[in-house]
């Protein structure tokens, strides 16, 4: 190359052109495969907490609140967008979406929630699990029925009680 | 496959020099040995052997075997082996000889055990290396006791590197706008040459072992991997991944392999783009770095459509990857690479036939080979010393025992020696993806059963763009019982010193650049004592 040769940058240049988007006044260049924020449709979610595990940020948060609620809670501000939880949802009731122009001036435009209102036990009347989980175990696996409207605890005294007469043994209580 | 004669040699070798245990798996080679002998060993292995140094982790060790642990992890390349000695010490009188005098490049490493673990080591100089200054004496984080949300509820204080009382310090760092990434050195020059360096870094450990190693599951901490670094991720999420299904013996299908290596050359080849724009915008040639940063976009854009994430983020999981490859981004990744080599070629021709351009490269920052051996420098910084060494090559990984490439290395060692090692490696990278979508094999991306069984020891690495990334790993219940990370630029920070030394002082900037250091990823301490008459402090401007 000659001792010009780099002038040969203005040929580069001149092939290549513009290529600054006006953004934001056109759309902007995401690809297909872009993953953005993720949206729960209240209307599916039966509160199982798989996504809550599955999350590698703490995004997904799950607690019990007030008197007899469940609240699955999504805070933008933590997620990065790995999509794990819609892997694991076992009811598709995670849909994914490009959405990532998340700014804003109000925290509490980050958060989102669905509430569950809790299954209560018929037995002892306490709190477990949620209604919508408890109608799509009922759903999925009819054959549950028989135990499925009582709570862990009262599930388990029965169980023992039942061995107990199998057994001819004396009853705890 | 290794060799057995040379495995067979190790273990003549480890045994004649007094090794109490002598175990081999795959591609690993495991000693045991005891204190007092260890420091015979390591000189056996790093000098006559030639094996080159990968890091250290020292380890608590006390609910398994009531001991603390260090290994040494050192690799002899040429046949492919991975060593880890192992050594043992009593917690209540943890002291191991030290092997830094024997092995310059386990200085660092020394240092962090000792801060983080509390492993004392006898024979070195042994000062505060990670930890803040006010941080109380005894209480070592990475202590199986320690809870990983402890705040000792530090007092602020300030620091200074050097005691000597000097007016007109304008401390530029380690946290100030106009630097990327909290870092802070300090150039001592006279006139115009530079006669000593000192670096402190450390302002952005994030603890993420101990994270990793008490509240996270094995398939959320590839999330975490990524976040180690900023650019090289995904190496680092392959390498955890790798090293637990080393340790596990999970067979990952042969797509997912493919789909690995695609995306690490993606990612290499966005790397050293950014790294020559920016090696072009301190040499104040912004026209190139325009150019070459509008030629990683396309590349960007390529690391989305394959991964959802410009940052080639999420889809690496323990026993395979989340995302498949189908004949459109095929298409696509194609195309793209035919416009980024055409592009590519002809803005290194034109860099390089700017004059003021190459004679700032050549001869500056010149680490010369035994240096680089010395220390075990990794990456283009070893390549464009004369070190051949390349874990794709030498320690196949992924699916890089499909492709056919060749390791470029240069002699001078000097700033254009780096250049030229990383645009060879650009265009080495774009004929590794043709070769890999070639011949992309059939099948399913994710093992199907995935069980990680307790108290498996594994290391690996994989060659991200600035070097050998080390991960190493003890499995544990449902998390790694200790999960040790060594990034690229760990190793090479060490060796800035030499390339410093007796430099202009106006290509420092550069000469920093040219080992394209992360410090979010390695993050320590480096203090060289020596007389200083002037002080200056440079921002590094990227």
């Amino acid at each position: 190359m000659g001792k010009l040769g780099f002038v040969k940058i203005l040929v580069i240049a001149a092939e290549a052109g513009r290529v600054t988007r006006k953004y934001p006044y056109e759309p902007p260049l995401v690809s297909s495969d872009f993953r953005g924020k993720i949206e729960i449709d209240e209307t599916k979610c039966i509160g199982c907490g798989s996504c809550v595990l599955a999350c590698p940020p703490n995004a997904l948060v799950m607690s019990d609140e007030g008197e007899g609620y469940r609240v699955l809670k999504y805070f933008v501000g933590r997620c990065i967008f790995c999509w794990r939880c819609i892997d694991v949802c076992p009811v598709d009731a995670i849909k994914g979406t490009r959405e990532f122009e998340l700014a804003t001036d109000n925290v509490e435009d980050l958060d989102e929630a669905v509430i569950h209102k809790r299954a209560s036990c018929t037995e002892c009347n306490g709190l477990y699990s949620t209604v919508k989980q408890k109608a799509y175990v009922m759903e999925k696996a009819p054959i549950t029925e028989n135990y499925v409207d009582k709570c862990p605890e009262c599930r388990r005294n029965k169980l023992l009680r039942a061995f107990e007469k199998r057994r001819g043994g004396e009853s705890l209580e | 496959m290794v060799n057995k004669q040379i495995i067979d040699n190790y273990r003549e070798l480890a045994l004649s020099l007094g090794a109490s245990d002598f175990a081999h798996s795959g591609d690993t080679v495991y000693i045991v040995v005891d204190r007092e002998r260890l420091r015979g060993l390591a000189e056996a292995l790093y000098w006559k052997k030639n094996c080159y140094f990968r890091t250290c982790a020292a380890t608590d060790e006390t609910k398994i075997n009531g001991f603390l642990a260090l290994y040494h992890i050192f690799g002899d390349d040429r046949n492919g082996l991975n060593i880890v000695v192992k050594t043992y010490t009593e917690p209540n009188n943890p002291v191991i000889p030290s092997i830094s005098d024997i092995v310059p490049a386990a200085d660092w490493c020394e240092l962090e055990a000792y801060d983080l673990v509390g492993v004392e080591f006898s024979g070195r100089k042994l000062y505060r290396f990670m930890l803040p200054p006010t941080w109380p004496k005894g209480l070592y984080p990475l202590r199986k006791d320690t809870p990983y949300n402890y705040r000792p509820g530090l007092p602020v204080s300030g620091e200074r590197i050097s005691e000597s009382p000097v007016s007109a310090v304008v401390p530029v760092g380690p946290y100030h706008p106009a630097l990327h990434e909290p870092e802070y050195f300090e150039l001592y020059v006279e006139g115009e040459k530079v006669v000593d360096v000192k670096y402190r870094g450390f302002h952005v450990h994030r603890g993420i072992e101990k994270l990793a190693e008490t509240r996270m599951t094995y398939q959320q901490i590839n999330f975490l991997a990524e976040r180690i670094c900023g650019i090289c991720g995904f190496e680092h999420s392959v390498c955890y991944a790798q090293t637990v299904e080393k340790a596990a013996k999970i067979d990952v299908p042969e797509r997912a392999l493919f789909i690995r290596s695609i995306v690490l050359e993606v990612e290499r080849i966005h790397s050293h783009l950014l790294w020559i724009g920016v090696a072009a915008h301190l040499l104040g040639y912004d026209t190139g770095f325009m150019h070459s940063w509008r030629i990683r976009e396309l590349v960007m854009y390529l690391a989305e459509l394959l991964t959802g994430s410009r940052k080639t983020y999420g889809i690496n999981l323990i026993g395979g990857v989340r995302k498949d490859i189908n004949e459109e981004k095929k298409k696509k990744i194609l195309e793209t690479l035919e416009l980024v080599e055409k592009d590519f070629k002809k803005l290194v021709d034109t860099m390089l036939g700017v004059p003021e351009l190459v004679k700032r490269l050549k001869g500056t920052g010149i680490l010369p080979r035994e240096e680089a051996r010395k220390l075990s420098v990794v990456g283009p910084v070893a390549r464009g010393s004369g070190l051949d060494r390349d874990i794709r090559r030498d320690l196949p990984y992924a699916a890089y025992s499909y492709a056919e490439f060749k390791v470029p290395v240069y002699d001078d060692g000097d700033n254009l020696s780096r250049l030229l090692v990383r645009v060879d490696e650009v265009l080495g990278s774009i004929s590794i993806i043709r070769q890999l979508l070639d011949q992309l094999p059939r099948g399913e991306i994710m093992a199907e059963d995935i069980e990680i069984p307790e108290g498996r020891i594994a290391t690996s690495s994989v060659e991200a763009p600035r070097g050998e990334n080390v991960h190493f790993i003890i499995t544990g219940r449902g998390k790694p019982y200790r999960w040790r990370i060594r990034a690229p630029t760990y190793q090479n920070i060490p060796a800035l010193k030499i390339m410093l030394e007796g430099e202009n002082l106006a290509d420092a900037p550069l000469t920093i650049a040219s080992i394209d250091p992360c410090f979010s990823c390695t993050d320590r301490i480096y203090v060289i004592r020596g007389g200083n008459r002037y002080r200056m402090i440079l921002p590094r401007r990227y």
